[in-house]
């Protein structure tokens, strides 16, 4: 679940113009949101903030439960970044690691065991079509390989919210449409789903609820009041 | 192609963030000082110990006239030097009295008068006297024995001793500073290390903080890369330094209490016998100099990394 109620992030001084203003929305638990908006909107920085990599400098926060404030101790917020699931727009892969370890990443900062580590990887990467390239290192996948194995990184813990930065942005159609179908059963079952888009064809595709920004304010909520 | 689980399991590559080569051979030359200074404060401690625990305890006395008859208040008929002996039996328990034979004299003088017959000279009667250790001379010694034998010169090594001991002591003080400058340039060369690691590791570091990593995890992967290559480097400062330290040894063999056969050849005969003659304190000083150069680089790491990562929320 998430909640914002009059939430605003300036990056830099307090006396400096919002990135983000007065944002107020919810997303149910298990429900899915296209983020939608011009360029320069503000989608990838709703996206960090709900991702904590940027704290709010106004209003109240809550993000699966948890409200999340300047103060918070910084234990807590990696515990809930972890419970986060999310697929940055330039992938954020490390290209010395192969598919497989780039993969295996959130799980190991989990401590989970590594035969169960393996047996995750393996099942996931051939869901999202990977599965013959586990040895590769990230730096020589091309930009469709990269976008999946970021993909299947951010879904591999079982996240309670994943977030998508222009998830299907080098993505070839039918890849496309099998990550939504993805997307659309991992929100029901429960899992809180927020894509950003420019894509269109893929809103029409799946047509759920939206966030339309505009110069950092929410334009259209969705129709979900807080 | 790699394998798919490999041992580089979150992509930071350390070993080339903070490669071998500079830290550890930084650390090691901090390490080979540090031993010296080691080594310097060790013998500084001992010499001081030495001169406040040996020379203070001694006591020189000159009885001139020494076999003159002198009459006692009860009317008996003594010498002089035999009054001031009377005396000094009262001197705390274990005090050791030691009236110089001729021989011993004639030795004595030797250098300043050489090899004659000194019979002829008028020369006082020389006591050495040795106080047991944690006690000290009474006070009111020397009034006696004037009063009782006037004339009776009583010269206290302590005054000597003191003078050394605030040597030693400025010397042990030096060592320290120097110990503390190694310790310092350690700090600040691990710091420059880590701040370039994390410079080259920043991207990385971002992500992996936003898959979720906690601090501790990160600070503890630079720290142990550090600690690793502290600990390498403070080991071969060390084991580097051993070698002038011993020759250092065998120099100042003839100034230690238990000095070793030879100090004309420069190289040791028996480098076994030698290494024996280090002190504990200074072995095991030594000893823990790797762990110690570990422990900067771990905590300087430690300190840097997470404060770095304050700037992510």
């Amino acid at each position: 679940m998430i909640h914002l109620d009059n939430v605003s992030w300036r990056r830099g001084k307090k006396d400096s113009a919002p990135v983000l203003a007065h944002l107020s929305f919810m997303v149910p638990q298990g429900g899915f949101r296209w983020l939608l908006g011009p360029s320069g909107a503000g989608k990838s920085s709703l996206l960090s903030l709900l991702h904590i990599e940027n704290l709010p400098t106004d209003g109240q926060m809550t993000i699966l439960g948890k409200t999340v404030a300047q103060e918070e101790k910084r234990a807590a917020l990696v515990r809930l970044r972890q419970r986060i699931g999310m697929v940055h727009q330039d992938y954020q892969l490390m290209p010395d690691l192969s598919v497989a370890d780039n993969v295996a990443l959130p799980l190991r900062l989990q401590n989970r065991p590594e035969d169960e580590i393996q047996d995750e990887v393996h099942a996931i990467l051939k869901w999202v079509g990977l599965g013959s390239r586990t040895d590769v290192p990230a730096n020589r996948l091309s930009g469709g390989e990269q976008q999946r194995t970021a993909i299947a990184r951010a879904i591999i813990h079982r996240p309670g919210l994943i977030l998508a930065d222009e998830p299907t942005n080098a993505l070839e159609e039918s890849q496309s449409c099998r990550l939504l179908d993805m997307f659309a059963e991992l929100s029901a079952m429960g899992t809180t789903v927020v894509v950003a888009t420019h894509n269109e064809s893929l809103v029409r595709r799946l047509e759920r609820p939206f966030l339309f920004l505009e110069h950092g304010r929410l334009v259209d909520d969705g129709g979900e009041q807080p | 192609m790699t394998r798919p689980f490999s041992g580089r399991k979150d992509g930071l590559s350390l070993s080339e963030a903070l490669p071998d080569r500079s830290l550890f051979m930084l650390v090691a030359m901090m390490g080979f000082l540090a031993a010296l200074a080691l080594a310097g404060a060790s013998g500084a401690r001992a010499l001081s110990a030495r001169w406040s625990g040996g020379a203070a305890q001694l006591l020189t006395i000159q009885v001139p006239e020494a076999d003159t008859p002198l009459s006692t208040p009860n009317g008996t008929s003594t010498t002089r030097v035999q009054a001031v002996l009377a005396d000094l039996a009262s001197l705390p328990d274990g005090a050791q009295v030691h009236r110089l034979t001729p021989p011993e004299l004639a030795r004595l003088l030797e250098p300043w008068l050489g090899e004659t017959d000194n019979t002829a000279l008028p020369l006082p009667a020389i006591i050495r006297v040795r106080l047991p250790p944690d006690t000290s001379v009474p006070d009111t010694l020397e009034q006696t024995l004037n009063a009782h034998v006037p004339g009776t010169i009583v010269e206290h090594n302590a005054r000597w001793g003191e003078r050394l001991r605030a040597l030693a002591n400025s010397l042990l003080a030096c060592a320290g500073l120097a110990l503390l400058s190694v310790g310092g340039i350690a700090t600040m060369i691990t710091g420059l290390a880590t701040r370039t690691g994390l410079a080259t590791r920043k991207d990385i570091i971002k992500t992996l903080h936003g898959l979720g990593a906690s601090d501790s995890y990160i600070a503890g992967r630079f720290a142990w890369r550090t600690a690793t290559l502290g600990f390498g480097g403070g080991l071969s400062g060390t084991l580097a330094a051993c070698v002038p330290l011993l020759l250092l040894l065998q120099m100042a063999a003839p100034f230690a209490s238990a000095p070793l056969a030879t100090t004309e050849r420069l190289l040791p005969v028996d480098w076994q016998a030698l290494a024996n003659t280090i002190p504990p304190d200074m072995a095991l000083a030594l000893a823990l100099l790797p762990f110690v150069a570990a422990f900067i680089c771990w905590f300087t790491t430690q300190v840097m990394v997470r404060l770095w990562l304050l700037r992510l929320p």
